[in-house]
């Protein structure tokens, strides 16, 4: 099967983006649309600029030229719109030291206008298995779980576009199992995806374009001309590439195992004492992505 | 030996290692101490040559404040007013109970005795003992505390106007304490007991605050003191003995438990430390108080979570109010605080009464403004959130602003003044709530503040290359309360104070920096492009 992509409205839109380090030009002239239900793959070697790009597309790095809109709006960093629309995990993401794990999420979610956000935070804190942890504070977490609950954190609140920086970084398999699925189940609702990736079994199942970066070969590294740029040109966005999932690609039964992630047998409730509200799974849903 | 020079056993196996003559403890230390010094550069003396200007600098500023002592405390040995009297007899007490205090937080955060993560590799897995390794260092700390101890207790009892033999008692009473405390605090860590430790400290925490707020009743007349001063020099040699006595005790008992001290506890505080002295040779403030808030959450490890309140900004709000609730130790030390002006007044200094109260208040603050500094600190966590910078801090430092405030309002009747002149009520309010802003709005910029960017151009200097920020950054948030409080130093009306702390709060608060400079960024940006076009037309 070929995915195709929805050819629903441009949300992020990049325009002769040029950004540069002393005499090594990593992007220039990079164009890039993504729309509605399209997830895009940034591949590459290390240092290839996917990390760059990221981080000029979330604004916490300043492109020398170039134009980035998110949903029409032009983006600069602390943008109203653009943080209430875009999502984000790169490497800068923080941690209030003295809130627990449930309050972090409970505390973006609130943010973000959901005035009950208990299902949907009881949800996440499931789905990414901190559930015995929802009481611990972020320093006590180790490393893997830290991601989890960086990316809790995208998947708390409303979006439009999701950026992520290696998602799955210090993910153990049924993580990275869980992730896929989790990201195929928001592009296929619309979310515009935008993710780098060194897992090919993450980029064949969610993504439904893979641009490669290129990095500096051997011998190159010193001095390409103002005008070259390590950047491959960018797809237009009728190059699909197919993402059909294949034997290395978590299939049906690779769901069914993720979807049985074993919990605790007496699972602790994030809610710490209060009682539960049933709202159904769908309703969380519809809530989260507006 | 080399790996070529073990014996082989029967069928090629190698036999076991045997060392015919280990190595002592000192053999060892002596060969780190010449793989530490074979490395270096430069000698001392050549960094200090290097760096006359500093050198001469501080000396300068030494002899300066050596100079203001000296003659603050020839002034404030000529008043007799009861006040007066009763903060010569009660600081020194204060100074004594909140050094001891001090000295056990620290030693109990940091180990006291510690040892580096090389250490812990390299040598404690050695088979020399343990104790010869830790001993000097044990000793090295005591020594530490019992100089830092005496130069506090000393400098409190000269700053209050005490006679010499006084300063003298005083600072080695409070230097034997703090250095007892210390071997207290080390004989528990390898008994590995943490709760004696800590319940001292409470209570010595306790009485120092009991005896600053003895400061401000017998000020305010609202308790008569009878002072005797013969009977506090003997009281004061009572003290040194009990101190010399506990210290030998603990000392004694801290030296025999040295062997018991597990590997991961020492290697801890040397990480902390590690940590520390990394982000202070980066004259990075900000980053050793993270350091330490890390570790005190570490410790915590696990809280009762609870729901927050409302939608948008409101429950940012809300955390920070609960937060405060869950940890309420900043408030006890803005509490502290408070006594500072009453002090200040009560020794009829009141004229450096904002200045002082001020830059006691800022420090106070700054543990209260932790969601602040996490939220500005990096951008991530703000950037999840739909609100803009200058909303964030707003939101987040609407508690701390209003604790604050209840300070200002706590010290008027410091500014109505006990001992010293007299403000009328209004004058005395602004006089208040200028301090108070100053102190709030030295703690915000403290905390806002960004770390010297040592990957960006540098200024040369004697001391080589320094980012442009490093030195701002060791006056940041000393600046505005100097720069708040100034006017009222010069006798200036207090309105002029508020003008100037409004408008560093709408700075500080108000206006979005980063958003500012992108879209200046921006228009220049446009206005090169235009030129471009006009150009090639």
């Amino acid at each position: 099967m070929l995915y195709m992509a929805k050819r629903g409205s441009v949300v992020l839109k990049v325009s002769g983006l040029r950004r540069a380090f002393g005499p090594v030009t990593i992007l220039d002239k990079f164009n890039l649309e993504v729309r509605e239900g399209e997830a895009v793959a940034l591949t590459g070697r290390n240092g290839a600029g996917k990390s760059t790009l990221l981080r000029c597309l979330v604004g916490a790095d300043k492109p020398d030229d170039g134009t980035i809109e998110i949903d029409g709006t032009k983006l600069t960093e602390s943008a109203v719109e653009i943080r209430r629309d875009m999502a984000t995990v790169i490497d800068d993401l923080d941690f209030f030291p003295d809130l627990s794990v449930v309050e972090h999420l409970d505390l973006l979610a609130r943010a973000h206008g959901l005035s009950d956000p208990e299902p949907v935070v009881d949800e996440i804190l499931h789905e990414v298995q901190l559930i015995p942890q929802s009481g611990q504070l972020p320093g006590t977490l180790s490393s893997g779980q830290r991601r989890r609950l960086a990316l809790a954190t995208a998947f708390v609140r409303p979006r439009k576009l999701l950026i992520l920086d290696e998602p799955e970084q210090r993910l153990d398999t049924e993580g990275i199992f869980w992730l896929a699925r989790r990201l195929r189940e928001e592009r296929e609702n619309g979310l515009a995806i935008v993710f780098a990736s060194h897992e090919p079994s993450l980029v064949n199942s969610v993504a439904t374009r893979i641009l490669h970066l290129g990095a500096a070969r051997d011998g190159e590294m010193v001095g390409p001309t103002p005008d070259q740029s390590l950047a491959e040109p960018s797809l237009t966005p009728e190059t699909v590439v197919p993402g059909e999932p294949s034997a290395a690609v978590p299939g049906q039964s690779a769901q069914k195992t993720a979807q049985k992630q074993k919990q605790p047998a007496k699972k602790p409730r994030p809610s710490q004492g209060r009682k539960p509200k049933s709202t159904p799974k769908s309703a969380a849903n519809q809530r989260r992505n507006r | 030996m080399t790996t070529a020079d073990v014996p082989f056993a029967e069928h090629g196996q190698r036999a076991p290692l045997i060392a015919d003559d280990p190595a002592t403890a000192k053999e060892l230390k002596l060969m780190i101490k010449d793989w530490r010094t074979g490395r270096a550069t430069r000698s001392l003396g050549q960094a200090l040559s290097d760096g006359y200007i500093a050198v001469f600098g501080f000396l300068l500023v030494g002899a300066m404040v050596a100079n203001v002592i000296v003659q603050a405390q020839g002034v404030v040995s000529q008043c007799n007013s009861q006040a007066c009297l009763s903060a010569r007899t009660l600081l020194p007490w204060a100074t004594f109970a909140l050094c001891v205090s001090a000295a056990l937080v620290l030693s109990r955060l940091f180990g006291p005795v510690l040892a580096s993560a090389a250490e812990g590799f390299w040598l404690l897995d050695a088979p020399v003992q343990r104790k010869r390794l830790l001993t000097p260092r044990l000793l090295g700390i005591t020594a530490a505390g019992l100089g830092i101890g005496m130069l506090a207790g000393g400098l409190i009892a000269a700053l209050t106007g005490s006679p010499f033999d006084e300063i003298v008692i005083w600072g080695v009473g409070t230097g034997l304490a703090a250095a007892a405390s210390i071997s207290f605090a080390a004989a528990e860590q390898g008994a590995e007991r943490h709760l004696p430790t800590r319940l001292v400290s409470y209570l010595f925490g306790l009485l120092g605050l009991v005896a600053l707020l003895a400061v401000i009743a017998v000020a305010a007349k609202w308790v008569v003191l009878d002072v005797n001063a013969t009977r506090a020099v003997d009281i004061g040699l009572a003290l040194i003995a009990a101190a010399a006595i506990v210290l030998v005790l603990t000392s004694v008992l801290a030296l025999a438990r040295l062997n018991q001290i597990r590997r991961t506890r020492l290697l801890s505080g040397g990480a902390l430390v590690s940590g520390i002295s990394g982000a202070f040779f980066a004259l990075d403030f900000g980053l050793i108080r993270d350091i330490v808030v890390d570790r005190r959450a570490m410790e915590i490890g696990h809280v009762r979570s609870r729901p927050g309140r409302g939608v948008g900004l409101r429950p940012l709000v809300w955390r920070e109010a609960q937060r405060l609730a869950r940890s309420p130790q900043p408030l006890l030390w803005v509490a502290l605080s408070l006594v500072v002006p009453y002090a200040v007044d009560a020794l009829g200094m009141g004229s450096v009464m904002p200045i002082f109260g001020s830059l006691v208040l800022f420090g106070a603050m700054v543990p209260m403004l932790n969601g602040l500094r996490v939220l500005t600190r990096t951008g991530g966590l703000a950037r999840a959130m739909p609100f803009s910078n200058k909303a964030i801090k707003r939101a987040t430092v609407a508690v701390p602003a209003v604790v604050a405030l209840l300070w200002a309002l706590a010290t008027i009747p410091a500014f109505l003044g006990f001992a010293s002149d007299h403000h009328p009520f209004p004058e005395a309010a602004l006089m208040a709530l200028v301090t108070g802003a100053a102190g709030f709005l030295g703690a915000v910029r403290w905390t806002t503040g960004k770390p010297p960017n040592f990957g960006g151009p540098a200024v040369a200097s004697q001391f080589g290359a320094i980012p442009p920020g490093l030195i701002i950054g060791m006056i940041r948030g000393f600046d505005m309360c100097l720069l708040i409080t100034a006017p009222l130093l010069l006798g200036m009306p207090p309105m002029v104070s508020l003008v100037i702390a409004a408008i560093v709060a709408l700075i500080l608060l108000t206006l979005d920096w980063d958003a500012m400079k992108a879209q200046a960024e921006e228009q220049q940006k446009q206005v090169r492009a235009e030129r471009q076009q006009r150009a090639g037309n």
